[in-house]
């Protein structure tokens, strides 16, 4: 074994799942996709690999960076191996359910490959869940999605959920709709992202005092709207979106009651290809973000006015960080002469078997050995209960 | 990351949820000008923090809810980035260098003046022509942002990462220029070397990070108000 030791190494960011963590994952992805199909979504599962064009087209062009690509030796085009399982539900949505009535829902979990992971979550291959409710403009169908999102959580055991929403669109559009110099708004935006006050007044004028206002109206949701509804001399389409957020938060509040809401109206990383409000899900104590989620156009590549949509996934390596830890379940141990009598009658009742393959003498010595928690004493017979091995 | 590594990570991301902030802050020159920040918004060290003999990192503070880590001034962009403190002071050269997306820095503290400069020999420096350069090799504390900076000007910069003492390097023929911070300059021009170009003018900020934000405003957010009023007084 020793001598090959070396090869069992792993490229950067990958790792083999073992027990109990690979069940206790997949138990994980069963009970959100579970949670999702009760509110109607329904499953759908793209490959894992598709032509590029297609997979980088739109919404995806933000995962080109991310993608691994391969020849494909059949059709001599490039290939990209999915960094991210929402573009493909919504190509699914816009090519072939385009009969399906609308709101489309569909759900999904499986697992993606990115070029690089970062420093916070290093790991390559990320399973992802998650859902997209398709053609509707509807503040409810945002605040389902962040709902669900946070009740599916809910049902996993992670504790302590915070959900923090952004305007992505808004502080671009006031920056554009300024007429800052090209070096102006290059300091605007590092300003906003920084979370810099100080920098943001040194713009001065009319920037620093819009830029400043939305960036102060951050934290808890309800004095943060209150802040965004106060400001003055905001374009429509500023004003629009605040009104979608005022227009959300009570839903949100009444489906998901307990769900620590901020706003965070000028958030925008990792939301470029995001067309209106937009959320990040975290949990207290637990290192990054379990997911996102936002509006987006679908299908809008095609040319045509695409179909709005939301939807959000989930990142399984940070929400198995926070999940409830898994639990050791009981397993009892049958030797080999009352296996298959004994057998059916424990599975029936619930119990994990293990069986014996030959016979030993001392049955709770090899229970022991295997790590199983009972087993059934063979002196007491193939009907008894089982025994604690302890 | 390793395995034990990560375990070690989410232990401690179980029992983080309600412990108290920590403030991680640099060893150092910054410490002294920070000393009297740290005063005007309210939060005293325990005494092991000013005894020069004591080996302790981590420091109670007169605020039950608040604990002060000392670590090297990379170090704490790291610490805040992961989580493992909530808030931190940290220069802005730091900052650029590792361009955390986990990292907010809100407020300008206003303190630990400095700029990052290339400097080069001065003998060098009198028939000098920089917009020829194509390639050029520097010794340097900052790699990224030197690489960065030079690549915007269709140069390309071979970094030779050093950790201190980067004004030895041109004199002993490791490479002619240098990317550092100069606050007055003394050093250079102790070692005959002058200032050619700024990157950057460097002060330190308070960083936060960004699920602590998220996760607990009201107490961050209070926090973040602080230092933002000691910084205006100052």
């Amino acid at each position: 074994m020793n001598v090959d030791a070396a090869k069992s190494l792993l490229p950067d960011g990958l790792r083999d799942l073992l027990p109990p963590e690979a069940e206790h994952e997949a138990w994980a992805v069963a009970a959100l996709v579970g949670r999702f199909r009760q509110e109607g979504y329904q499953r759908v599962d793209p490959p894992l690999v598709e032509f590029e064009d297609g997979l980088l087209a739109g919404p995806g062009a933000g995962t080109a960076p991310h993608t691994f690509r391969l020849m494909d030796p059949v059709s001599q085009r490039m290939m990209g191996l999915r960094a991210d399982i929402t573009v493909q539900v919504a190509r699914i949505a816009v090519s072939r359910l385009t009969r399906q009535p609308r709101p489309l829902r569909l759900c999904y979990a499986g697992p993606t490959l990115r070029v690089r992971g970062t420093q916070l979550r290093p790991e390559r291959q990320v399973t992802q869940a998650g859902c997209e409710i398709i053609g509707s403009r509807s503040a409810a169908a945002d605040a389902e999605a962040i709902a669900l999102a946070a009740n599916a959580l809910d049902t996993i055991g992670v504790p302590d959920l915070s959900v923090d929403i952004a305007l992505p669109t808004l502080a671009p559009r006031l920056v554009d709709g300024l007429g800052l110099a090209a070096a102006d708004r290059v300091a605007a935006r590092d300003a906003l992202d920084r979370r810099d006050a100080a920098a943001v007044r040194a713009l001065g004028g009319e920037a620093a005092r819009l830029l400043g206002a939305i960036l102060d109206a951050s934290g808890r949701a309800g004095p943060a709207l209150a802040a965004l509804q106060a400001i003055d001399g905001l374009p429509d389409d500023g004003r629009a979106e605040i009104a979608r957020l005022a227009d959300v938060l009570p839903r949100l509040a009444e489906a998901a009651p307990g769900l620590a809401v901020t706003v965070d109206a000028v958030e925008r990383r990792g939301f470029e290809y995001q067309t209106g409000l937009s959320f990040t899900l975290f949990a207290k104590g637990v290192r990054g973000e379990l997911g996102r989620g936002g509006r987006y156009l679908a299908g809008a590549e095609n040319g045509g006015a695409g179909e709005p949509a939301t939807g959000f996934t989930l990142y399984m390596d940070s929400v198995m960080r926070g999940a409830r830890a898994a639990t050791a379940e009981p397993r009892c141990f049958l030797p080999a002469e009352l296996a298959a009598e004994a057998g059916p009658r424990l599975r029936a009742a619930g119990w994990v078997t293990l069986a014996g393959l030959d016979p030993v003498g001392d049955a709770r010595g090899e229970a022991r050995r295997l790590k199983c928690t009972h087993f059934i004493d063979p002196a007491v017979g193939a009907g008894s209960d089982p025994l604690p091995v302890d | 990351m390793s395995q034990a590594a990560n375990d070690i990570m989410d232990e401690a991301d179980e029992s983080r949820a309600n412990e108290p902030l920590v403030l991680a802050v640099p060893k150092g020159r910054i410490l002294k000008e920070l000393r009297p920040v740290l005063d005007s918004v309210g939060i005293e060290p325990e005494a092991a923090f000013d005894d020069p003999n004591s080996r302790a990192l981590r420091f109670a503070t007169n605020r039950p809810e608040v604990e002060i880590v000392r670590v090297r001034s990379f170090d704490v962009a790291t610490f805040v980035a992961f989580g493992a403190a909530h808030l931190g002071v940290a220069g802005n050269d730091v900052l650029m260098e590792f361009d955390y997306p986990e990292i907010y820095a809100p407020v300008d503290l206003g303190i630990g003046y400095c700029r990052l400069a290339v400097a080069e020999p001065e003998s060098l420096s009198a028939g000098d022509d920089p917009s020829r350069w194509s390639h050029i090799r520097i010794a340097t504390k900052y790699p990224n942002i030197t690489r960065r900076h030079f690549a915007r000007r269709g140069v390309q910069a071979e970094c030779i990462k050093l950790n201190g003492a980067m004004e030895l390097a041109p004199n002993m023929g490791l490479c002619r220029r240098i990317v550092d911070l100069v606050s007055t300059g003394g050093t250079l021009k102790a070692n005959g070397l002058v200032e050619i170009e700024t990157l950057a003018e460097v002060t330190s900020r308070l960083i936060v990070n960004r699920t602590a934000l998220k996760t607990r405003p009201e107490q961050m957010g209070q926090w973040i108000e602080r230092f933002a009023e000691a910084s205006r007084a100052a």
